[in-house]
């Protein structure tokens, strides 16, 4: 990279419901983050908000995101996917070399305010898939776990084995919502079935959240803390529509690793941890597969976090994985802590069936 | 929550656009396919795959397919993949269904990809992949893509 770039602060809401409209939720988010960096909306060059018109019920959804997140009358611009593609564009922009600080804000209202799986329908073929009316996201998800399953000659205890994990390990994350201390798959077996072998507990949680990332240049960055997290190298990888892609095999993901890596001059084999945007049980393994890691992880710990199991804010989603990153980075992950976490994996995707992939690979030594 | 707090805490608010897509010459001809009871797919210059429902790009390789030239698949095919749905999902809601609803990935005999239909007249339990099933076209046909109803066992 042309620079060095690095995560400063994060900030991270998550909640079934937390019973305030977007942009209080945002105004309580980004002082917060302030007050603990000790700055003000003057020290940031640039804004990049991510959230999505559909999501929010109107056009222009940063419209009101503006005020709240004190981007007013400053540089601002909005991406509408996962949030590691607005970190990406953040970096981008301060590899430019015309910024110096950026902060990128996330939010979605899903546990609240809208309903999650709209969003698949409107991203569905609409001449074809939405006339038909037999796709939808849970459709999809259990065709997907279903193929996958049957390749590998698995049982859909392994989902269930997945979820208790991730159930378990949100609970030691204060930040998530949606721990269950002590979750066994005996417990996400019992849920209601959905489409087969997808039951509800393999599903990601209805969230209203945000995520907030103070990302900054070299220089910067040094002089706003300690310890920062560097950000080595990123990848994305966008692949065809459903259903004529293997979704078991997803080249995207595998793509954007690769990319990431080779930016960074690791190898995937390196990474302590990943934390992973799996929506779906299944799709963990498939995910890790992709990227080169053996299904428990080797030596990489796998979302420690508890993932997208603990909460899953649509836009917010990608940046709370980079968040979780610079948590175990920086020595701050509390009860979740990798011990000696060198190099981290953050993920996110889009899309149905994880059509899109985006990674940024990030490590505790400036390198 | 009484009904009063309920109106000042949240207020619903539906929106439902209508939009009138023009479905182009491939789906067109597809769907003209489905009222003779013919199932159509484009075959890639490049790389010989059928795609049904046909399109211009193909998604395995981006090479350009002709509308015109399109090749009839089926009506039989074989499952590739399948689940049982025991819910519904109506405009972002779960909706529990009384009878479970097969969804299945048809691969046509002539066709390279599936095509995503539903399955009946079989127990969901029965249902396996490589099973092999044929097309039921509705009877008179209107021109429409629900003119393919739906597959059932051979």
């Amino acid at each position: 990279m042309q620079r060095k770039v690095a995560v400063v602060a994060q900030k991270q809401i998550n909640s079934a419901d937390v019973g305030m409209p977007r942009e209080r939720m945002l105004y309580e988010l980004v002082k917060s983050l302030y007050e603990e960096v000790g700055i003000s909306r003057d020290d940031i060059d640039t804004f990049v908000l991510c959230s999505n018109d559909f999501n929010a019920g109107h056009t222009i959804s940063n419209v009101f995101e503006d005020c709240p997140v004190g981007a007013y009358m400053k540089d601002e611009t909005k991406v509408e996917a996962d949030g590691v593609w607005a970190a990406t564009y953040a970096l981008a922009r301060i590899l430019s070399g015309l910024y110096e600080t950026a902060l990128v804000v996330g939010n979605s209202q899903g546990g609240s305010v809208m309903r999650p799986y709209l969003m698949m329908d409107y991203q569905l073929a609409p001449v074809y898939d939405r006339q038909l009316g037999l796709l939808n996201e849970l459709s999809a998800a259990g065709l997907q776990a279903h193929a996958f399953l049957a390749k590998k000659g698995l049982t859909p205890d392994t989902l269930d084995e997945i979820a208790a994990r991730n159930l378990a390990d949100a609970a030691k994350n204060p930040d998530a919502f949606n721990g269950k201390a002590g979750a066994s798959a005996a417990d996400v077996a019992a849920t209601d079935m959905l489409y087969e072998p997808l039951r509800k507990g393999h599903c990601y949680p209805f969230t209203d959240g945000a995520c907030a990332l103070l990302i900054a240049s070299e220089e910067k960055a040094k002089k706003l803390t300690d310890r920062p997290a560097w950000i080595r190298g990123v990848g994305d990888s966008i692949d065809t529509y459903y259903p004529e892609r293997d979704v078991v095999d997803v080249k995207s993901v595998k793509l954007a690793g690769e990319r990431a890596a080779a930016m960074a001059g690791i190898g995937l084999k390196d990474l302590d941890l990943v934390e992973l945007s799996a929506k779906f049980a299944h799709q963990e393994p498939i995910l890790l597969e992709g990227l080169g890691l053996p299904a428990d992880g080797g030596a990489a710990s796998v979302s420690p976090s508890g993932g997208a199991f603990g909460a899953y804010a649509f836009n917010a989603a990608g940046l709370v994985r980079i968040a979780e990153c610079f948590k175990q980075l920086t020595g701050s992950a509390g009860d979740t802590q990798v011990e000696g976490a060198g190099y981290a994996l953050a993920h996110g995707q889009d899309g149905l069936c994880m059509q899109h992939n985006a990674v940024m690979i990030m490590s505790s030594e400036e390198g | 929550m009484t009904a009063l707090e309920r109106i000042v805490t949240t207020s619903v608010v539906p929106l439902d656009f209508t939009y009138n897509y023009r479905v182009g010459p491939y789906l067109e001809n597809y769907i003209q396919g489905l009222g003779r009871k013919k199932i159509l797919g484009s075959k890639c210059p490049d790389c010989g795959k059928v795609v049904v429902p046909p399109r211009k790009v193909c998604g395995l390789c981006n090479a350009i397919m002709d509308a015109e030239g399109l090749v009839e698949c089926g009506p039989e095919g074989t499952v590739d993949n399948f689940t049982v749905g025991h819910v519904a999902v109506v405009k972002g809601l779960i909706e529990k269904l009384d009878v479970p609803q097969v969804l299945a990935m048809v691969v046509l005999d002539g066709a390279s990809v599936p095509l995503l239909a539903e399955l009946k007249g079989v127990e969901p339990s029965a249902v396996a992949r490589g099973m092999k099933v044929k097309a039921v076209f509705r009877d008179p046909t209107e021109n429409d893509l629900s003119d393919l109803s739906h597959f059932e066992p051979v």
